[in-house]
């Protein structure tokens, strides 16, 4: 039976809108994004203080390992171009590119956010709805991602993640480390949650947070870098060996945030507890507020330096 | 979808064009050239859906999803600025000018307390970064009430349009506006077999305006904000598969007085069981 051109076309219309619809109902995510979040801008800029692990929820074991670092193993050559973890996202400076890959249907089967830098990877996250691979299966910087849509939010779920950092100050996370990331679109702004789970050397979920913006400059913050490892910090290490930290030798890090801060041991060196609002009750019983004027890392925004200049310090 | 597939497939042959699936090939073949476009629109989209929707249902039947309960604040980001008071000249994260800064080398917390001006560090611009619980609550059908134990103040999420007030009075918490800003399922949920029965999955974010502030102190060393300041948030439920539920509340503070650039910073909330940990405490600035 032939069909009239005019059903066809009616037929053809429905199918279109619900060919578009099935598209609509994805946000997209396509384009540039570069970190505007102004809270932690100093910690995302040059890494936390050493030893500052106040508001992480590391356990014993974790205390341990992040006192035990000392930034020199990062100067060993075949580890100078080491990136970090999946959390670096919402940890570190950098935004990036989404771009989605699309099978002949026009389906996201994957989203892929590009990296800029050489210490973070591009991240692949898989909305195919494939299954993770075994727990033996090879372990990597940038991990394994799944993702799937609930409403305007990304939820991607990563595993498969090498030994590495929370934090660029040593904070550990292990092998065993999964991560949740949120990422919701409002307008031209992304706010992403992270939850990092550790087995290892975490005693609770630690959660993060960062905001992004979508940009049309192009590159803004989307410029390539290349890691060279050849560069060796002279006195630090000679570029094969990194220090030796014995337990009993733990670096002054420890103190570091009692001797500029007045903040206590028992924040700086993390915990569960440390996240909460009753630690600060607890801390005010003790806490003095430093009297001396601010000396370091002071102000933020245009002409800062000069900016903290022009008054007491 | 592998209707219009098939269809453009066979498009390619140009006899194709007489035959009734062509005019199937032209209309997906259309949809497809204006899908991309309406999805870089989509999240204005649906905000002014939102908008449209919100005349007939009250705000919590429009809501998808449920944010009253108890909440406890978690501070894992600038903790030695939101946890203890910091010392003086610790100005890092804020993006304030000159004359900010002045205001605030010159703040002496004694002298303000003793003027009765401990509520300044508790307004809108700056509470929800204070290490403490929430309880959230319908007020009505049309208003969100969110009390705080840290300095016992009580934000209104007025979901009515703002023409049902006249000129509020300025105050520590302000005049706040706040719309669901609905989205669909998402592209997994949209459509699902065997979904057809089951009550529609809800989500989106939840906006909030707020002006007619009371200047107060965005850092309890003394960082100003001016009755200038407008802040808008964006408060979005994140349910984990581990079973956790997260409030965050993206916030960006507008300041043309103190401010050089927008104040941009995410608060993180916990879900609690119960009311066990809220300790209602009054407002100070030395601790």
């Amino acid at each position: 039976m032939r069909t009239p051109p005019f059903v066809a076309a009616a037929l053809g219309c429905l199918s279109g809108i619900l060919c578009a619809s099935a598209v609509l109902a994805q946000v997209d995510l396509s384009g540039n994004w570069v970190l505007v979040s102004t809270q932690s801008g100093r910690e995302h800029a040059t890494g936390p203080y050493p030893g500052d692990f106040s508001g992480i929820p590391l356990n014993v074991q974790g205390r341990q390992a992040g006192w035990a670092y000392s930034g020199d193993e990062r100067q060993e050559l075949y580890r100078q171009c080491e990136p970090w973890s999946v959390s670096y996202i919402v940890t570190g400076p950098w935004g990036g590119r989404f771009t989605a890959e699309r099978d002949h249907y026009g389906h996201v089967i994957a989203w892929h956010l590009s990296s800029q830098a050489y210490d973070r990877l591009p991240m692949t996250i898989w909305m195919d709805g494939r299954a993770q691979p075994p727990p033996q299966a090879l372990h990597t910087y940038d991990g394994f991602t799944t993702g799937h849509w609930e409403g305007n939010t990304l939820v991607t779920h990563t595993t498969h993640l090498k030994d590495s950092f929370l934090e660029r100050n040593g904070a550990p996370a292990s092998s065993q480390e999964t991560v949740n990331l949120f990422w919701t679109r409002h307008d031209d702004e992304l706010s992403v949650l992270g939850v990092m789970r550790d087995p290892v050397y975490l005693e609770a979920p630690w959660p993060v947070t960062q905001t992004f913006r979508l940009t049309t400059a192009g590159s803004a913050d989307i410029v390539p870098e290349y890691c060279e490892d050849a560069e060796i910090v002279q006195g630090v290490s000679d570029g094969y060996h990194s220090a030796t930290v014995l337990p009993d030798q733990l670096p002054a890090a420890q103190h570091y945030m009692q001797q500029h801060y007045n903040i206590p041991l028992e924040a700086s060196q993390g915990g569960a507890a440390t996240m909460y609002p009753e630690f600060s009750k607890r801390l005010a019983k003790t806490y003095k507020t430093p009297t001396n004027y601010c000396t370091q890392y002071c102000c933020t925004g245009r002409d800062a330096e000069k900016f903290c200049k022009n008054s007491n310090n | 979808m592998r209707a219009c597939a098939r269809s453009l497939e066979r498009v390619g042959n140009a006899t194709a064009w007489r035959r009734p699936g062509a005019a199937l090939a032209v209309a997906c073949l259309g949809a497809w050239l204006l899908a991309p476009a309406v999805v870089r629109a989509q999240g204005r989209a649906l905000t002014a859906g939102a908008a449209a929707a919100a005349k007939s249902p009250s705000a919590r039947e429009q809501a998808p999803y449920d944010l009253t309960g108890y909440w406890t604040s978690v501070i894992t980001q600038n903790w030695q600025y939101r946890m203890v008071v910091p010392g003086p000249g610790e100005y890092a994260d804020l993006p304030i000018n000159a004359k900010a800064k002045q205001l605030a080398d010159a703040f002496r917390a004694s002298a303000d307390t003793a003027a009765g001006k401990q509520c300044e560090a508790y307004g809108a611009a700056a509470l929800m970064r204070l290490p403490e619980h929430l309880h959230i609550h319908w007020q009505d059908a049309d208003v969100l009430r969110v009390d705080t134990d840290a300095g016992m103040q009580t934000r209104l999420l007025h979901f009515r349009p703002a023409a049902a007030h006249a000129a509020p009075e300025a105050s520590w918490q302000g005049w706040s506006a706040a719309k669901w800003v609905l989205a669909n399922a998402g592209g997994a949920a949209a459509g699902a077999a065997g979904a057809a029965n089951a009550p529609p999955v809800r989500y989106g974010s939840l906006q909030v305006i707020t002006d007619h502030l009371l200047p107060g102190l965005l850092r309890k060393n003394g960082v100003p904000y001016s009755a200038e300041t407008k802040l808008t948030e964006w408060w979005d439920l994140r349910v984990e598969p581990e079973g956790d539920q997260w409030l965050t509340i993206t916030s960006t503070v507008v300041d043309p007085q103190y401010l050089q650039a927008p104040l941009i910073y995410d608060s993180i909330f916990q879900k609690l069981p119960d009311d066990s940990k809220w300790a209602p405490a009054p407002c100070s600035l030395i601790s």
